[in-house]
């Protein structure tokens, strides 16, 4: 192994002229996005690109920890301590860590943290989506006796409002209201105003003030409390953070992993073709590379070449490819139809064809890796002989010209199935799902749909099947957002919902106790391989490849998949001081 | 002429507006809208969002949102009511369409949805980096159609012409991506040829020479994808109206006066020829503006195509109608400039109204 | 233009050309009969972007499979049923409807004059499909008026003959060739079909509604040149009606271009229709089309087999069509 090594050196001390010198500690990391993140106003994170940059730039009291796939505390001390009061509010206690400064040297208050999310809740900016994320957190009690302890009064009970009270950028209050004109407006009073009403001439003068920042393009002009300021932004093509020369953080002993921040400059590329951005990491013109597709991923550890510069990472993700149902169509009302089709999936022939046989095959919605996991179910696999089974006992019968109809109603069953357009492995899962049923009888139109349209079709309940990918995280079991039926029309697609599973999903989301915990998942689990209102095929991997000469590199299931700001360049000490 | 000139243009101005007009009215009557692209996807339980999101809830987001991009408003003066009995209603001047009409005469195109940076900014931004790629593109193409056309009119029969047609067939159906990606796996891949600079030092100011002979070698790749792409259609019509004119009589007694076949393609032949090469490039000129979402992509140019692309998948109307406002009117000017130029190539073709 | 006996050998570029389309033909027509030993849409899992069996022991892929493991040899003969019945019609339609739109643009510019009561009819046809309102047609009644007035006045300066408007249609075909070229694709698409697959005619109807204008520009352009031709100006002074001289004397020479440039668009046409595809407003993936299965290298880059087969195929058949396009013009001549 080592020789290996020695020997990979050596080849790279010889080929000069097509691999870089080594790298000073100084030396941007290159890392590349798939997309401009568009916007880098704190509080709009209209997607991954966005809320990685802005992670760099500002703290959140609680933030993911990629070594442990946890929240852990930033700009609070230590993590929160939760009081239920009633059954339906938490009250939460921070405490901010004492050192914590803004760039001009103030200290981060527990009253930035209270304009913070008073702005989020003034309307007329551009942060609807967290205005409505955030409207949870009903009050700010601050501590007269000390000004970095506040308590969030919360609705809502369980682990996800505990990590959600935390998980927003905190903004300081003085550039933005140096007068403190929001003080005299309650949390509550903003959130719970009317529409119709005209704002408050303090919330008005502050949004004018909030516009005037233009903080979608120039975040310079907020100091946040980050480890980076952006350097240089040209849109679509490159972002440079450069990390700050003094930071309030590195006084820190020991300096918590979220904390720490070693490369003195990030720069990320963006390059929305695979393809290109497998070229440009072979040219060296990459550094990080993560979420690669799985073909390209498997020529390139097959180069030789690729195989001296980089390291190759496989996670398992949270990430799952699923099928749903539209429940509420007569056809697929009952759970035994349901399950008849979910066997004409195969998530086994599926997951080697499309993931080359990496990633986890699982019974319900937590990988397998969950210690919650309910292993003695069976997993689904392609099964066309039970499937015809299950059909007869739903009540459906087959026709001498092989196709199914029910006795009393018009119509014979068949099929819509509507998936993103563009994404090959979305068309592999149809395909073969409409060729499976084809041959049981049963003719499925395909309905490949434009991503903006495809949401608003979904939430409409325009389809009979659908084929989407669910974002999971290990942090929390709350399936409400995509299963209760008051999420119908909005986040529950399938449309499923009953009084029974409603108030088990609820009971899920606050349940402290560890053993009935488990108990209760594992029934959730087994419920829904009863129910099927969505059938789990598996869940992703990520993959990714990393320069060999950075350390440090922590893989993740979570997206984006490393921990950029813990990389560093394997430099001895021998080498020059970097020129700049 | 001038008052012709003069006359066409004012119509030309009068229908790039009544396209974007149109265009706007339409974005408007389209499913999804910016409202839907703002949505954070379904299926997301990765970001804890504390209390499920219910449609009541998600309807009033949105409803904010539309009130703030000046959505909930009525979009045209009259609209009509749907259902017996059809009426119609009159909105007055609080309307979409007149706000929208009233901020274009007055130069302000509008703020996109997405980031909320003026559209004017954004377009120049962007039609900085793909005019000069496509002007240059289409300059190189015309060069070498204009050989490659010449020396198949001067020698219809033989292997080497009928290869060369065949090459510039077989770049006609191969599709731009495919075509681009050819070129990127032979010449930017160092398991084959790596033809591209090393990138440079981030930091390190651009300028002087070597910054030029950098950005020079970085074109060069897409360059030669849009040259080959637009090659042929531009070379065979060009090479049959050549070799069209060389048959007809004035072509004969031209040759028979002692002009050598070259003197007599390009003295007599190609001005007459010229019509379908100019009609086709006049097609190109828009590019000019409007990009080549392909090529920008696999190249990583923030061009306008890929600007253009990118607002209309999400829905961010001003910049899309912007950019048809833009192209349709380089596209009325470019069809001005054709009849101009066919005018010049051929004066009988005096122009009319 | 007396009809030239044809020995294949003396044309065998000819006759090879014949030769390929007629056995495309063949391959498309009986393609539902063919023993295939794979269906075109349904995947292989186990085999996905393989190569062709002859270079390496694999199955009975002969031709490989695509990113999606679909046969690549199942969807070249697929592809050929799916060119016999959409793009070729839609190739020749867009041509046709080009020809004429650019052919009136280009000979009567906009000069062409209707009658009054054309515009009015116009009108009222408006009025009947939206159900304006009642006092519409007062305000319509007003406007004619006026109209009249004005035409009038001016017909007694101009001195001509019967109450006629000058039809824009240069502008109108120019106009409408402006706006298909300047709306993004995919706003037009997503307009045209509102996200739901459109039946094979309507599909039909977009291709050519799509391609049209660049063989509209070519015979506009060529004329304006024709129009000014001796032998037009010579039709013109023996008294022939305009009519008859567009459709017997000038329409042939302005369609001198599309002989060369026809069997060209077949290529962008099969693009525009795997772009269609794309959006999933064409067809799903189980329809396979030669340019659908070009699109799809793209998620396999490295499977060069994918894209040689229907590429070649699509090759051979644009070069037969100019082959065929290059003897008629000559003939024709």
């Amino acid at each position: 192994m080592r020789y290996l090594w020695l020997g990979g050196l050596l080849v790279l001390l010889l080929n000069a002229c097509s691999t870089p010198t080594a790298k000073q500690a100084a030396s941007p990391i290159h890392i590349r996005w798939a997309h401009d993140p568009e916007t880098l106003d704190p509080l709009t994170l209209p997607n991954q690109s966005a809320i990685d940059a802005i992670n760099l730039l500002h703290l959140s009291l609680l933030q993911v920890d990629y070594q442990r796939n946890a929240y852990a505390p930033a700009l609070a001390q230590e993590l929160p301590k939760a009081q239920l009061v009633g059954d339906s509010l938490t009250l939460i206690d921070y405490r901010l860590r004492p050192a914590a400064t803004w760039d001009d040297g103030r200290p981060v208050l527990a009253t930035d943290v209270a304009f913070t999310l008073k702005l989020i809740q003034c309307p007329g900016l551009p942060i609807e989506n967290s205005r409505a994320q955030f409207s949870f957190i009903r009050q700010v009690r601050l501590d007269p006796a000390d000004p970095r302890h506040f308590v969030l009064v919360c609705r809502g009970q369980g682990t996800e409002v505990l990590n959600a009270s935390g998980d927003f950028s905190i903004l300081p209050e003085n550039p933005l209201d140096p007068a403190h004109t929001l003080r005299q407006l309650s949390l509550a009073a903003l959130q719970d105003w009317p529409t119709a009403r005209p704002p408050a001439p303090v919330v008005a003068a502050l949004v004018r003030r909030y516009q005037r920042a233009n903080l979608a393009r120039q975040p310079e002009h907020l100091p946040g409390c980050g480890p980076y300021r952006l350097a240089a932004w040209e849109t679509n093509q490159r972002l440079r953070f450069q990390r700050k020369a003094h930071w309030w953080a590195d006084t820190l002993r020991p300096a918590p992993f979220v904390l720490q921040a070693r490369p003195r400059q990030l720069v990320f590329v963006i390059l929305p073709d695979d393809g290109a951005a497998v070229l440009a990491l072979r040219r060296h013109e990459l550094d990080v590379y993560a979420q690669i597709p799985a073909r390209l991923f498997q020529q390139l550890q097959a180069s030789k070449a690729a195989q001296q510069e980089f390291v190759f990472y496989t996670n398992s993700s949270y990430t799952m490819l699923m099928a749903g149902f539209n429940t509420q169509r007569p056809a697929l009302h009952d759970r035994q139809t349901r399950q008849a089709l979910s066997r004409l999936f195969d998530p086994a022939g599926l997951l080697a064809a499309t993931q080359l046989g990496e990633g986890n095959r699982t019974v319900g919605l937590l990988p397998p890796s969950n210690p919650f996991y309910n292993d003695s179910l069976p997993l689904l696999a392609y099964a066309p002989a039970q499937a015809i089974a299950l059909l007869r006992r739903a009540g459906w019968q087959r026709w001498p010209d092989g196709h199914w109809q029910r006795p009393g109603t018009a119509a014979p069953l068949a099929l819509s199935l509507r998936y993103r357009t563009g994404d090959a492995t979305h068309a592999t899962v149809a395909l073969q799902f409409q060729a499976a049923a084809m041959q049981v009888g049963i003719p499925v139109t395909l309905v490949p749909t434009e991503n903006s349209v495809l949401t608003s079709s979904l939430q409409a309940g325009d389809f009979d099947l659908y084929i989407s990918m669910l974002k999971g995280s290990p942090m929390g079991f709350n399936f409400a957002p995509i299963l209760h039926s008051a999420a119908i029309g909005s986040g529950n697609l399938s449309r499923f919902g009953q009084p029974a599973t409603d108030q088990l999903l609820m009971t899920l989301t606050t349940e402290g106790n560890e053993r009935r915990k488990r108990l209760l998942l594992r029934r959730f689990q087994v419920m829904m391989q009863v129910e099927m209102p969505i059938v789990p095929l598996f869940f992703l991997p990520y993959r990714m490849a990393v320069s060999r000469q950075l350390r440090h590199v922590v893989a993740s299931g979570l997206k984006p998949g490393y921990a950029a700001t813990a990389l560093s360049w394997a430099t001895p000490g021998t080498l020059q001081p970097a020129p700049h | 002429m001038a008052r012709w000139l003069l006359a066409r243009l004012g119509r030309a101005a009068l229908a790039a507006w009544g396209i974007a007009s149109l265009v706007f009215l339409l974005s408007r009557l389209l499913p999804g809208g910016p409202e839907q692209a703002a949505q954070p996807e379904a299926g997301d339980l990765s970001r804890p969002v504390a209390g499920r999101q219910s449609a009541a809830s998600q309807a009033l987001t949105q409803q904010a949102l539309r009130q703030r991009l000046g959505l909930a408003e009525p979009v045209f003066y009259v609209s009509r009511v749907a259902g017996p009995p059809v009426t119609w209603r009159w909105n007055g001047l609080h309307n979409q369409y007149h706000r929208w009409a009233a901020q274009v005469l007055r130069g302000n195109l509008g703020q996109s949805y997405r980031n909320g940076q003026p559209v004017t900014t954004l377009l120049a931004h962007a039609i900085a980096y793909s005019l000069p790629l496509a002007a240059t593109a289409a300059g190189l193409a015309v060069a070498v159609a204009l050989g490659l056309g010449l020396y198949l009119a001067r020698t219809p029969h033989g292997w080497l012409p009928a290869l060369v047609r065949t090459g510039l067939a077989a770049l006609q159906v191969t599709p731009l991506f495919l075509l681009a990606l050819v070129v990127v796996l032979l010449f930017a891949n160092p398991d084959a040829l790596n033809l591209l600079p090393d990138s440079m030092l981030d930091g390190e100011p651009a300028t002087g020479l070597p910054a030029l002979g950098y950005w020079l070698a970085r074109a060069a790749l897409p360059l030669l994808s849009l040259v080959l792409a637009v090659l042929p259609s531009l070379t065979l019509p060009l090479a049959a109206a050549l070799h069209d004119e060389a048959a007809l009589d004035y072509a004969t007694t031209a040759r028979a006066k002692g002009l050598t076949v070259k003197a007599m393609l390009w003295r007599h032949a190609l001005p007459n020829a010229l019509l379908p090469l100019l009609t086709t490039l006049t097609e190109l000129l828009p590019t000019l503006v409007a990009g080549t979402v392909v090529v920008e992509v696999l190249f990583t140019i923030p061009g306008s195509g890929r600007l253009l692309a990118e607002a209309a998948a999400a829905h961010d109307y001003p910049l899309v109608i912007a950019g048809v406002l833009l192209t349709a009117a380089v596209r009325l000017l470019s069809l001005v400039l054709a009849d101009v130029l066919y005018f010049l190539a051929d004066p009988r073709l005096r122009p009319t109204a | 233009m007396k009809p030239s006996p044809l020995p294949p050998l003396a044309q065998p570029g000819y006759w090879l050309a014949l030769a390929w389309l007629g056995l495309v033909a063949a391959v498309g027509l009986l393609a539902p009969w063919l023993p295939l030993p794979y269906p075109a849409a349904a995947p292989d899992l186990l085999h996905i972007a393989t190569p062709p069996a002859w270079l390496g022991a694999g199955p009975a892929h002969y031709l490989g499979t695509d990113a999606l493991g679909r046969d690549v040899l199942a969807g070249l003969v697929v592809g050929a049923r799916r060119l016999l019945a959409l793009s070729l019609p839609a190739v020749g339609l867009a041509t046709l409807l080009g020809a004429l739109a650019g052919a009136t643009a280009g000979f009567w510019g906009n000069r062409l004059r209707v009658p009054l009561a054309a515009a009015t009819g116009l009108l009222a046809a408006a009025w009947w499909g939206w159900s304006l309102p009642i006092y519409f047609i007062f305000i319509l009644l007003i406007i004619s008026t006026l109209l009249l007035i004005i035409i009038k006045w001016r017909r007694a300066a101009a001195r001509q003959a019967a109450l006629t408007v000058a039809l824009p249609l240069d502008g109108l075909v120019m106009g409408a060739t402006t706006l298909l070229g300047a709306v993004p694709r995919l706003i037009l698409l997503v307009a045209l079909a509102a996200g739901t697959p459109l039946a094979p005619a309507q599909l039909l109807g977009v291709l050519a509604l799509l391609a049209w204008p660049e063989p509209a520009r070519l015979v506009r352009a060529q004329m304006l040149r024709v129009r000014a031709l001796p032998f037009l100006e010579a039709a013109r002074a023996s008294g022939l009606p305009e009519g008859r001289i567009w459709w017997h004397h000038a329409l042939p020479h302005a369609c001198r271009p599309l002989w060369a440039f026809t069997p060209l668009s077949l290529g962008g046409l099969i693009g525009l229709e795997s772009a269609l595809a794309f959006l999933g407003i064409g067809q799903a993936p189980d329809v396979v089309s030669w340019g659908s299965m070009l699109a799809s290298v793209r998620q396999a880059p490295a499977a060069w087999w994918v894209a040689a087969g229907p590429g070649l195929a699509l090759l051979l058949t644009l070069l037969s069509l100019q082959q065929i396009a290059r003897f008629l013009a000559k003939k024709m001549a």
